[in-house]
């Protein structure tokens, strides 16, 4: 009996470890990307660099494997699958935004015809093309991270993997950028995003790694990675007239840590598991016709929780 | 799966043959052509003088230009200005990523780049040639017609040299101006066998094979026993093996090294 042949992971990394000399960039991280846009939250130093120069075939691995599509990600064929859009701001100065693009998309294997077709739909996907024909050396930090974003979709990878891909670019691109990640994200590519801007990993990304030292502290979505983390409660804020009131009887719930008046009419509560939580609150809310103004989780962004996993991990064992 | 592996292959192909172009043209204009440019210009205007000084001899153009200026400066300075720069520059200006990380195999990225270091070398070297011994008249044409051949070889394997250079250091054109100002022309000019690990002995054994009929040879400061020129087709032989050798070596440090 013959079943259908089991897909590969589109990306696997299998106890990968990376040395640079004594210097460990990469600790056994064992992991599997999953679909939908992925942030990648590491301090400087941290590895994230070197996670992705193993993705993109820069690195090779010093223990296990890393897989794209079942092939070593330093070989050609994984490479075919990826589009990287590195951090480094370096291009072929005096070329155009237009020639570059066409350039990386011939490397890629494409008649000069589809080449070109090719370049002006990434062109105007990143909406450089009405400006694509001056050049490099002439863009905005803007324009060139767009360019850079153009030569990694030419050749319509299945994986796009962007290193600070929102550096230098003003709040509308930024928006305009996240909007075309969602799309990407929403047509099946994966995408795995480094930013040291937190905050917009909180709206940008399905699921986040977190990495330090070279080691994986977690990785999931923001909600799954909060409710693991027992030893910080959630903290919810709430607005509402009879807060006083409506405090003793959250106090009742199993899942409430405690309770503070913050001030006359707005209450913050510690949580232990949240899950357990949300639907007494609304049945309580509902018994007291409390009127709730704000309800804010204030601890469950990424920072938040990316301070919280540091402050874990450096704690002794 | 045989007509995938051709079509995949040829697609390989016509990508190289598009590094290959772009690489030509960024070389083509770049400040190593202008460097290029005016050196081979000095060295024209350095031939004319010499050339119009008195009646000169096939001899005097061997001696004079070829083993003074041509061998120990001209022929390494251009080759490495190229050479040097394919891939070392796209790594010193960070746009080798766009390379490495593209899916055409090391190999035909390197073979790409050094096939335009290669051309545009040879294009500089046999033309200054020509040009010197056109200036010089006909004794310059007559040696010309006799040296270029050992002198495109030797072209050659300077050029896959340097090409290692390129691939396995930073900065790499500065290396290779230190070999070849210092290191080549100490070790080319030490008695004993260790001036075979020089290529300009080669090109020099070949120009005096080639130049025997102009009666030059060993003499003077190239003392026939301190010299102890090789045969022709060995000379030939071993340039042929060490630009395979170099060229190969190139190849491996590229294909293996982490950028």
């Amino acid at each position: 009996m013959t079943g259908a042949p089991i897909p590969q992971p589109l990306c696997r990394f299998q106890a990968a470890s990376k040395w640079y000399g004594p210097v460990i960039g990469l600790n056994d991280l064992t992991w599997d990307l999953p679909p939908g846009i992925t942030g990648l939250v590491g301090h400087n130093g941290a590895g994230k660099s070197t996670l992705i120069k193993l993705l993109t075939g820069q690195l090779r691995p010093s223990l296990g494997r890393v897989l794209v599509r079942g092939h070593r990600a330093w070989t050609a064929a994984a490479r075919r699958h990826i589009g990287y859009c590195p951090d480094v701001d370096a291009f072929y100065e005096e070329m155009s935004g237009r020639a570059f693009v066409r350039m990386l998309a011939r490397l890629h294997g494409f008649s000069s015809k589809t080449a070109r077709e090719r370049t002006d739909d990434v062109l105007d996907q990143v909406d450089m093309a009405e400006r694509a024909d001056r050049p490099l050396g002439s863009y905005s930090k803007g324009m060139r991270q767009r360019i850079k974003l153009a030569q990694a979709l030419v050749h319509n990878p299945d994986l796009i993997v962007l290193d600070e891909p929102l550096n230098g670019v003003d709040p509308v691109g930024r928006v305009e950028l996240i909007r075309l990640f969602r799309s990407l994200a929403d047509r099946g590519k994966s995408l795995l995003i480094s930013s040291h801007i937190l905050d917009e990993m909180d709206t940008l990304a399905d699921q986040i790694l977190f990495i330090c030292r070279g080691r994986m502290l977690a990785s999931g979505s923001l909600d799954e990675i909060r409710a693991l983390l027992d030893d910080h409660p959630l903290k919810v804020r709430i607005a509402a007239p009879r807060a006083r009131q409506l405090a003793a009887e959250l106090l009742r719930l199993e899942s409430v840590r405690s309770a503070a008046l913050e001030s006359e009419g707005q209450l913050l509560l510690e949580v232990q598991r949240p899950k357990e939580f949300f639907g007494p609150l609304a049945a309580a809310v509902a018994e007291q016709a409390c009127d709730v103004q704000r309800l804010q989780v204030i601890d469950a962004s990424t920072e938040a929780i990316f301070d919280y996993l540091m402050e874990t991990a450096k704690r002794p064992r | 799966m045989d007509k995938n592996w051709a079509a995949d292959f040829l697609g390989r192909l016509s990508a190289s043959w598009h590094l290959l172009g772009v690489s030509l043209r960024r070389l083509l204009w770049s400040r190593q052509t202008i460097i290029s440019a005016v050196l081979v210009v000095l060295a024209g205007v350095a031939a004319y003088a010499w050339a119009r000084d008195r009646q000169r001899q096939p001899s005097d153009f061997v001696e004079e230009v070829l083993l003074t200026v041509y061998v120990p400066f001209l022929l390494p300075i251009l080759c490495l200005s190229y050479a040097t720069a394919g891939i070392a520059t796209d790594r010193d200006e960070q746009t080798l990523v766009y390379l490495v990380t593209s899916p055409l195999p090391r190999p035909f990225i390197f073979l790409a780049k050094a096939a335009a270091a290669l051309v545009l070398s040879l294009a500089w070297t046999m033309g200054t040639l020509a040009l010197l011994a056109g200036i010089a008249g006909k004794p310059g044409l007559e040696v010309f017609r006799a040296v270029w051949p050992g002198l495109f070889w030797a072209t050659v394997a300077y050029v896959c040299l340097f090409q290692v250079f390129s691939v396995a250091f930073r900065r790499a054109t500065i290396y290779a101006l230190g070999y070849a100002l210092f290191l080549e022309t100490l070790i080319g000019n030490m008695p004993g066998i260790v001036k075979r690990l020089a290529i300009s002995f080669y090109a020099r054994c070949l120009i005096f094979d080639a130049s025997a009929a102009f009666d030059v040879g060993p003499s003077g400061p190239f003392n026939e026993l301190l010299f102890q020129p090789l045969p022709a087709a060995t000379a030939y032989t071993i340039l042929y093996a060490a630009s395979a050798g170099l060229l190969l070596l190139g190849l491996v440090i590229f294909c293996t090294r982490e950028y």
